[in-house]
């Protein structure tokens, strides 16, 4: 076996891009299950981290729930499973549509998991030698890599107001939007702040100064890089001929 | 006033801060908290005001535990100084970010305007009042800081690091306000590396290092 991690980052973006595009594709719930199989496998070989996955899925149940109960109310057909009243709760057709967008979901967040064991400065590196501008790259992994820094204080942030003896669920509707301004505030300030700060930073160490950067690392495909394409690619085919065919 | 009993708390899986953790603190009492960087004395006032929550054990606040109470309850009974002043500011003016948690507590115009008048001369924050508190420097966002919990007129303080960045008059006036606060019967637990601050105010030292009390020493003032 190869060095699963040593892919190419481009390799593990075509991955991704194939995984989260049949997700979208493919209506067949069996086959959705079967891309998910797939999916996670990947991962597991790859060397992501599984558990991580399912505790981000954790968080969404509601919404799945959600989705579920939206489907079957807002489809006309199919058997009724459970009614309240005169409102279908659940219908066989929505039970159905709704697993479908759930499996969607698990797909492409397990597909994301792919990218997270590559290393930010190889993803911006890979970027670059598909001819994508410096900057823009740049900036992709900037907000890449701020983003769960920016969920922290958020958190952080609603517990300060509410430290103020400000309680959030006792406040009456009208005032609470109000609540809301307060709470963007320091997250807007903050942003602000650091790109102010991080691009004179950046400029300090002459980013931009010359109009043609250089690389020290570049990256190559490896036969691993190719085969794993080419597997990718089968697999992407072939799942897309069946589901055509099914329906 | 806060106890805690038998509290471990990692922020990691695999790594431990603190082990069966057990201590009082008193109500009327100025405790300090020192210790070296990353001793665990931030955490420890996070856990205190219930920002934390431990793994194992339970923190009682006024006898009520932080794990079931609401934020704002403990708000309420605890003002809390973060160790950053930029993560508790909110308002777009110096005034209104002493004044919108009143407001949105539903308190009354008039009992506002006298409380938020009182508390910005007693920080010298009069001239600043309607500036935007992102233009203010580090030492007048602390006050400010300071300031917005105290209008509040909470029932204990937990001040993560009060000193940094305020000048000596300054900190005289903050050292006034603690001892006015203190007569009033209104405890408070300190955290700081300000060796005078610690002297001269201190009833009770605790030291933490390395996720463990290593000292508490009671002294008179
Ligand atoms: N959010 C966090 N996630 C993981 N580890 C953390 C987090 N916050 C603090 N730590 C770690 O916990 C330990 C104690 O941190 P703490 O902030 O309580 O120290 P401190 O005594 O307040 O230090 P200082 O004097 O610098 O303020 C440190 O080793 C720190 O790296
Ligand atoms: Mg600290």
């Amino acid at each position: 076996m190869w060095q699963a991690a040593a892919l190419d980052p481009r390799t593990k973006l075509f991955l991704v891009l194939i995984f989260s595009s049949l997700a979208v594709f493919i209506k067949n719930v069996y086959i959705l299950l079967l891309l998910l199989f797939i999916t996670l496998l990947t991962v597991k070989v790859i060397g992501g981290d599984i558990t991580s996955i399912f505790r981000k899925l954790q968080r969404l149940i509601t919404v799945f729930v959600a989705i579920i109960v939206i489907q079957s109310i807002f489809t006309a057909e199919g058997q009724v499973i459970l009614q309240l009243v005169k409102i279908k709760l659940l219908t066989d057709v929505g039970l159905l549509r709704g697993v479908q967008t759930v499996l969607r979901f698990f797909i492409v967040i397990a597909a994301a998991a792919i990218m997270t064991t590559a290393n930010p400065r190889d993803i911006i590196q890979g970027l670059i030698q598909w001819k994508i501008p410096y900057e823009l790259a740049f900036m992709v992994t900037i907000a890449i890599r701020f983003l769960p820094l920016l969920q922290e204080e958020a958190k952080d942030t609603l517990t300060a107001l509410q430290l103020r003896g400000v309680n959030l669920k006792k406040i009456p509707l009208f005032k609470r939007l109000k609540t809301y301004s307060y709470l963007l505030m320091p997250l807007l300030v903050s942003v602000l702040m650091k790109s102010r700060d991080l691009s004179v930073a950046m400029e300090m160490r002459a980013f931009r100064a010359f109009p043609h950067r250089t690389s020290l690392r570049e990256l190559h495909f490896c036969q691993a890089d190719y085969l794993v394409m080419a597997v990718g690619m089968v697999l992407f085919l072939l799942l897309l001929m069946i589901s055509v065919k099914i329906n | 006033m806060i106890s805690l009993q038998d509290v471990s708390f990692r922020y990691q899986r695999d790594k431990w801060l603190f082990k069966h953790l057990n201590l009082e603190i008193k109500q009327n009492l100025i405790t300090f908290i020192v210790g070296p960087n990353g001793g665990g004395k931030t955490t420890l006032g996070k856990l205190m005001a219930g920002i934390l929550k431990p793994q194992a054990g339970t923190v009682l606040v006024d006898g009520l535990n932080t794990k079931d109470v609401a934020l704002a309850e403990i708000g309420a009974r605890i003002g809390y100084l973060f160790q950053e002043p930029e993560r508790q500011i909110f308002a777009a003016s110096v005034r209104d970010e002493i004044a919108f948690a009143l407001e949105l507590r539903g308190i009354s115009q008039e009992e506002i305007n006298t409380k938020v008048d009182a508390v910005l001369k007693q920080f010298q924050l009069e001239q600043l009042a309607n500036l935007s508190p992102i233009k203010l420097s580090r030492g007048e966002k602390q006050r400010l800081a300071i300031a917005a919990i105290m209008v509040n007129q909470p029932r204990f303080f937990i001040l993560d690091e009060p000193t940094t960045g305020l000048d000596r008059e300054r900190k005289g006036i903050l050292s006034s306000v603690i001892e006015k606060l203190k007569d009033e019967g209104i405890g408070m637990v300190i955290i700081s590396h300000d060796q005078y601050f610690v002297q001269r105010h201190a009833q009770q030292i605790i030291t933490v290092a390395g996720g463990e009390i290593v000292d508490v020493a009671s002294c008179s003032t």
